[in-house]
């Protein structure tokens, strides 16, 4: 049978290998999909320890092994009449309580509810030939359920098969103005109207009146992925392997959503639907022998959205801001969004190391991987409003905004390829003595073309009005002549066609994308020094080389030198300590990088005195660095102590210090640090009792500075840097202290985190009785301070309201899970469960808006926001379950 | 070369497939056959005795070894000279422990007590487990902290579900040295480990990885995008820090914040964001409902993505400010 079987085997992984063309190992593979949930975890703390296990021994570091749990002894396996050992147990039983308790908080990643429950099962079977059968499941019917197949013979072939699904739930308390939820048409409920009414204050109470009358519901997500894994072993040195896995995504999840102006007005929460599928395909082949070892992959990931587009009725009358000037105030009546696009991903991978016993007892490593990520989903048209019309625009046949034809092409046509090279060189000159060479290169590289926001089947009518006279023409930027510019908000804003609403020049018009490219080098030595038996000392520098394409900053450099010690001959313990120092600096900060992004690039500025240039003389503040290009001083250190304070005793003690600088930002991230402190310990008196206990702390701080931009930039202008011309408005106009970003209006911020987190438990074996109980209970304070001139960033009246810092956010969550398991039997046991867990949140983002979704401070006016769900909320859930053990 | 650009698959193959041939031709034009030198025994003079003397002392042992994948291998299919020797394939030689007991050191142990040196322990490991999974295991973290494979894996008994792990999973064996991550994880925001539906190894591969963290793919965004393909793109409008590293803006474990974010919104925009209008307001606890008479849509409910919500890319042609 099996030698019949084998090459069927091999030839059906051969041919997988040979349909996707290359082979793939395990690296990063090698464990499968998670198969488990919050309950099985219980079950499993349940079992009984060995009481034959002779001895409480150490991990090298100085931890206590985990006794092993008791198995059956070589002569009670039972065997069938075929020959094959097998074995297994089956939890199931009711669960009562507040199980079903619907907040998403406690819902977020699991599905607890009251009735039967089939906890977990598992089944396994094997015979003398290593052939294996494993049947593994949990959570049965619940949406955090989990099924695993395990089958093969070891060491010759293997099929693991899985399925688990993971529930993401966002809110319970979303309240939707729409019919239509989870689909990509969202319909106004009745008694709302599409485009809203000559009333604003009649919209607002409607739609305040139709939130708060509507049921509450649920947006979330179920994520069930399945898939199948052949692993097969060709000989000692070499084996093969493909796998399949299809993902999809179903739910609904809360999203913003714009109307009307120029940054937005009456943002509202809609809900995106999610119906994804994603296919993953591997292969690979994995070979080690001797002194070589060689690993190739290739994987394929095919996403896909089967819902491309959300348009979303929308319940308030916005009169379209300078932009459109028909059709008539009351038809913007809809929005739409263009949702995450299907894509593709293609990696190919090969790994390889040449053992060189005879060049200082070393070895070398190469890596290559190369990959593609693409998407060419056909693009949009604008808005789905007919008729829209603008002065100083024709539109030509075809050039509507609401067709493709209004689009420089149709279709997105994103490529971006990757690149991987890492070589590493490991020598010993002696025996004590390794030294290790590294060189990396990856390459992130955008290929895309180039989009350009225009209507190349629309003219001025008067494209500069610097010149005098009408012009019946296009503009021509980039090889496209057209109308420059986007409808905003489904052309219920203004301001994002040139030359439209405005018919001044302005520099600060899209008029066309970004494409990031970055390429990353990094190389460098580590040595690790061997002190002692047990004690090593390390040392490392490295240089990592970052080059970006349209960013402000081309060039990076980041230096890192690392030292540490470890011994394992202290006292009873074991010591790991290591201190890092990067530096990273950079070429010049360029903050107006990206001007051919902008109508800036064909638009001349205006010199005139008097002019207001402030769209092409001002990005952003030339002061303000990004943190991730921004020069950085940083320091990390780490140290761990592993104590054995009795032989059944072992106590761990572990702090990280991080702190980052960052000495040329005057304005953004100044700073960040992540302190850490942990403690926990091990007891084990003997296989019938266990304590453990833990404690963290983490404090971690950012601290982050701007200016409120104040007056406009114009030419002439007297300002504390100087008279504002045309050759110096790029300097002065962004600067700091400059006319657009006065000191005074300065204001910074320092948000600090503090998480306190402890746990403990005990395991208690009392004759057939077996105790657990696990409890932790987890705080978390962020306190968001500023710091502000009144007069400056804040008025008198603001400031008083203001204050000196947002209401902290707090969480609290408290989680408790005790068991009680007695064996009835040699087979069958009771266990009984009791599980009590809360959480306490507050979130200042959703303060009050379970009463006021409608949050507006002019009932004659659009709303400032509606939001419909109400935020994180405080819950508090007690439930217990008898559950029945039964073993084979 | 126009057809390796329209097929990325072929493209990706040719870069990939020039360096198996390389390495096979490599294989092939050195000593073929060759072993690696093996790792050096305890006690050189030391032979073999056979399980079964073994399992004569070690019972217990020797119960609970029966029910684990190596047991499987060694007894039911070994697929070697070196498996066969079931105990000693991992122990080395047992004569000289067997003439002496109590004396450490004659084979090699994986416990703190018994003394070997962690270099030796690992190298008995690797004679089988060498490559594959564990190609980078030699410049990877935890081999520079001198751990001992020993001190993640219990291949005596079978106390988690897979890999042979001292502990009943993969979260709970990382967290015995990762507690600051276990405590990250029982943060308001967090990835589901604390719920059993994800493992650490899922993002990280202790065995080594080409790239920081022990990050399983060639970058993080890479790594993100396995479960998260909704954000791969490429968009049409991009946004540059989220195209260079998802962590930017996201805590990898667990956040304070919604989202996992570093920092709470508006906050976390405003730290790059600084431009005219409102980028650069202060919003503040006058501006949240019940705050004061002018409330603000960025510092409530979900800030700046209550009208940028399309923050990871935009497929939209007027999606330049992620509106839509």
């Amino acid at each position: 049978m099996k030698t019949n079987f084998l090459p069927q085997v091999s030839g059906l992984a051969l041919c997988a290998m040979v349909a996707f063309a290359l082979p793939f190992a395990t690296s990063a593979a090698g464990v499968g999909p998670t198969l488990g949930n919050k309950e099985s975890a219980s079950a499993d703390r349940s079992r009984s320890a060995d009481p034959d296990w002779p001895i409480v021994n150490h991990t090298p570091s100085g931890q206590m092994f985990q006794l092993p749990f008791s198995v059956p002894k070589l002569a009670d396996i039972k065997k069938n009449a075929a020959g094959w050992e097998y074995s297994g147990q089956l939890e199931f039983g009711y669960i009562g309580g507040d199980a079903g308790e619907r907040d998403a908080g406690y819902r977020m990643y699991q599905d607890i509810d009251e009735g039967a429950y089939v906890n977990k099962f598992n089944l396994l079977l094997k015979n003398s030939d290593g052939a294996f059968v494993d049947v593994t499941g949990g959570g049965a019917g619940r949406r955090d359920q989990y099924y695993g197949l395990h089958f093969g013979r070891t060491n010759a072939w293997q099929v693991k098969m899985h399925f688990s699904e993971t529930p993401h739930i966002f809110t319970d308390t979303y309240k939707s103005l729409w019919s239509g939820v989870g689909t990509g048409n969202l319909v106004l409920l009745p008694g709302l109207t599409p485009g809203g009414t000559a009333s604003t204050s009649a919209d607002t109470a409607a739609v305040t009146s139709a939130s708060l009358g509507t049921q509450p519901m649920t947006l979330g997500l179920t994520r069930k992925r399945g898939g199948v894994r052949l692993d097969l072993t060709l000989s000692s040195a070499l084996k093969v392997f493909a796998s399949y896995a299809l993902e999809k995504r179903e739910g609904a999840r809360p999203l913003g959503a714009v109307w009307g102006n120029n940054g937005g007005t009456a943002p509202m929460e809609i809900a995106e639907p999610i119906d994804h599928d994603t296919t993953d395909i591997a292969a690979g082949v994995i070979y080690a022998s001797g002194l070589h070892a060689f690993n190739f992959r290739w994987t394929t990931s095919l996403f896909k959205n089967k819902i491309d587009t959300l348009t979303f009725q929308e319940p308030f009358r916005i009169a379209p801001q300078g932009f459109a000037t028909t059709p008539a105030v009351g038809a913007y009546t809809q929005g739409r969004l263009d949702l995450t696009p299907s894509n593709e991903a293609h990696n190919a991978r090969a790994e390889y190391t040449r053992k060189l016993p005879d060049f200082f007892k070393g070895a070398f490593t190469a890596v290559v991987s190369a990959g593609t990520w693409r998407q060419n989903d056909s693009l949009i048209p604008y808005t789905t409003i007919p008729g829209i019309t603008s002065a100083n625009v024709t539109l030509l046949p075809g050039g509507a905004w609401d067709t493709v034809g209004s689009l420089s092409r149709s279709s997105a046509k994103g490529v971006i390829d990757t690149r991987l090279i890492d070589l590493t060189l490991s020598l010993n000159p002696t025996p004590a003595l390794n030294v290790k060479a590294k060189a990396r290169y990856y390459e992130n590289d955008n290929n895309s073309d180039p989009y350009y926001a225009v209507n190349p089947n629309a003219v001025y009518v008067d494209a500069d009005a610097a010149t005098a006279g009408s012009q019946t023409r296009g503009l021509t930027y980039g090889g496209f002549t057209g109308v420059w510019g986007r409808p905003l908000n489904d052309a219920s804003g203004s301001g994002g066609v040139l030359f439209a609403g405005n018919p001044n020049p302005t520099g600060s018009v899209v008029v066309r994308n970004q494409i990031y490219s970055s390429k990353q080098y990094r190389l460098g030595p580590t040595a690790d020094y061997q002190l002692t038996k047990t004690a090593n000392f390390t040392a490392s520098a490295e240089r990592e080389i970052t080059q970006r394409t349209n960013r402000e900053r081309a060039r990076t450099w980041d230096d890192r030198y690392k030292v540490g010690y470890v011994n394992r001959a202290l006292r009873n313990s074991t010591l790991r300590a290591s201190y890092e120092y990067g530096q990273r600096r950079g070429s010049r900060y360029v903050t107006a990088y990206y001007e051919d992004a902008f109508s800036a690039a064909f638009i001349p500025m205006p010199i005139a005195i008097g002019s207001n240039v402030t769209s092409w003389a001002v990005r952003n503040n030339s002061g303000l660095r990004n943190y991730e290009l921004s020069d950085r001083n940083q320091h990390v250190a780490n140290l761990r102590l592993d104590t054995m304070v009795r032989s059944n005793l072992d106590v761990g003690v572990s702090v990280q210090l991080r702190e980052s600088r960052y000495p040329d930002a005057a304005f953004g991230r100044g700073k960040d640090s992540q302190d850490s402190a942990n403690l926990d310990f091990n007891y084990q008196p003997s296989p019938k009792q266990n304590i453990y206990g833990f404690y963290s702390y983490q404090q971690g701080r950012i601290r982050q500075a701007t200016i409120t931009s104040g007056a406009n930039v114009t030419i002439g202008a007297v300002t504390p840097l100087g008279v504002v011309t045309p050759e110096n408005v790029s300097t002065i106009g962004p600067a700091p202290g400059g006319p657009f970003y006065l000191l005074g209006n300065q204001w910074s911020a320092r948000s600090t985190d503090r998480n306190h987190v402890v746990g403990a438990g005990v395991k208690q074996e009392i004759g057939k009785a077996t105790l657990n109980v696990d409890y932790s209970y987890s705080l978390g304070r962020t306190r968001l301070a500023y710091q502000y001139g009144i007069g400056g960033a804040l008025n008198a009246a603001n400031a008083a309201l203001a204050g000196d810092r947002m209401p902290d956010l707090a969480t609290d969550i408290s989680y408790l899970d005790a068991s009680l398991r007695y064996a009835l039997t040699d087979r069958v046991a009771l266990r009984l469960v009791y599980r009590n867990q809360w959480e306490a949140i507050r979130d200042w983002h959703y303060r009050n808006l379970a009463a006021t979704p409608v949050v507006t401070a002019n009932v004659a006016n659009p709303p400032t926001v509606v939001i419909l769900d109400s935020g994180p909320q405080d819950y508090r859930v007690n439930w217990f379950g008898v559950m029945f053990q039964i073993k084979l | 070369m126009n057809y390796l650009r329209t097929f990325p698959i072929v493209r990706a193959s040719v870069v990939a497939g020039s360096v198996a041939v390389m390495a096979l031709i490599a294989m092939v034009l050195t000593k073929t056959g060759r072993a690696a030198p093996a790792p050096a025994p305890v006690d050189k003079t030391a032979t073999n005795v056979g399980e079964a003397a073994c399992i004569k002392c070690h019972k217990a042992e020797n119960t609970q070894f029966t029910h684990t994948l190596h047991a499987n291998a060694f007894r039911l299919n070994p697929k070697n000279e070196k498996e066969k020797l079931s105990c000693e394939a991992c122990h080395g030689p047992g004569s000289a422990h067997v003439e002496d007991t109590t004396k450490l050191g004659t084979l090699v142990g994986f416990t703190r007590a018994w003394g070997t040196p962690v270099g030796q322990q690992n190298a008995m490991c690797l004679q089988c487990h060498s490559g594959g999974n564990a190609m980078h295991w030699e410049s990877s973290v935890h081999s520079r902290q001198q751990l001992s494979c020993a001190d993640c894996h219990n291949p005596m008994a079978k106390i988690s579900a897979t890999g042979l792990l001292k502990k009943q999973s993969i979260n709970e064996t990382c967290y015995t040295c990762h507690q600051q991550q276990r405590g990250e994880f029982a943060k308001r925001s967090h990835m589901p480990l604390p719920e059993g539906k994800m493992s650490c190894a899922d993002c990280h591969n202790p065995h080594g990885s080409t790239t920081k963290a022990l990050v399983k793919n060639d970058s993080v965004n890479e790594l993100c995008y396995t479960c998260h393909g909704d954000k791969r793109g490429p968009f049409l409008w991009e946004h540059a820090p989220v195209r260079d590293n998802c962590l930017s803006c996201h805590n990898a474990h667990g956040s304070n914040h919604d989202k996992l974010l570093t920092v709470a919104r508006p906050f976390s925009c405003q730290q790059c964001h600084g431009n005219t209008n409102h980028q650069a307001t202060l919003y503040n606890a006058g501006q949240i409902v019940g705050g004061g008479a002018n409330p603000n849509s960025r510092a409530i409910g979900r800030s700046c993505t209550n009208c940028h919500s399309q923050v990871h890319g935009s497929n939209h042609p007027a999606g330049a400010r992620f509106q839509r």
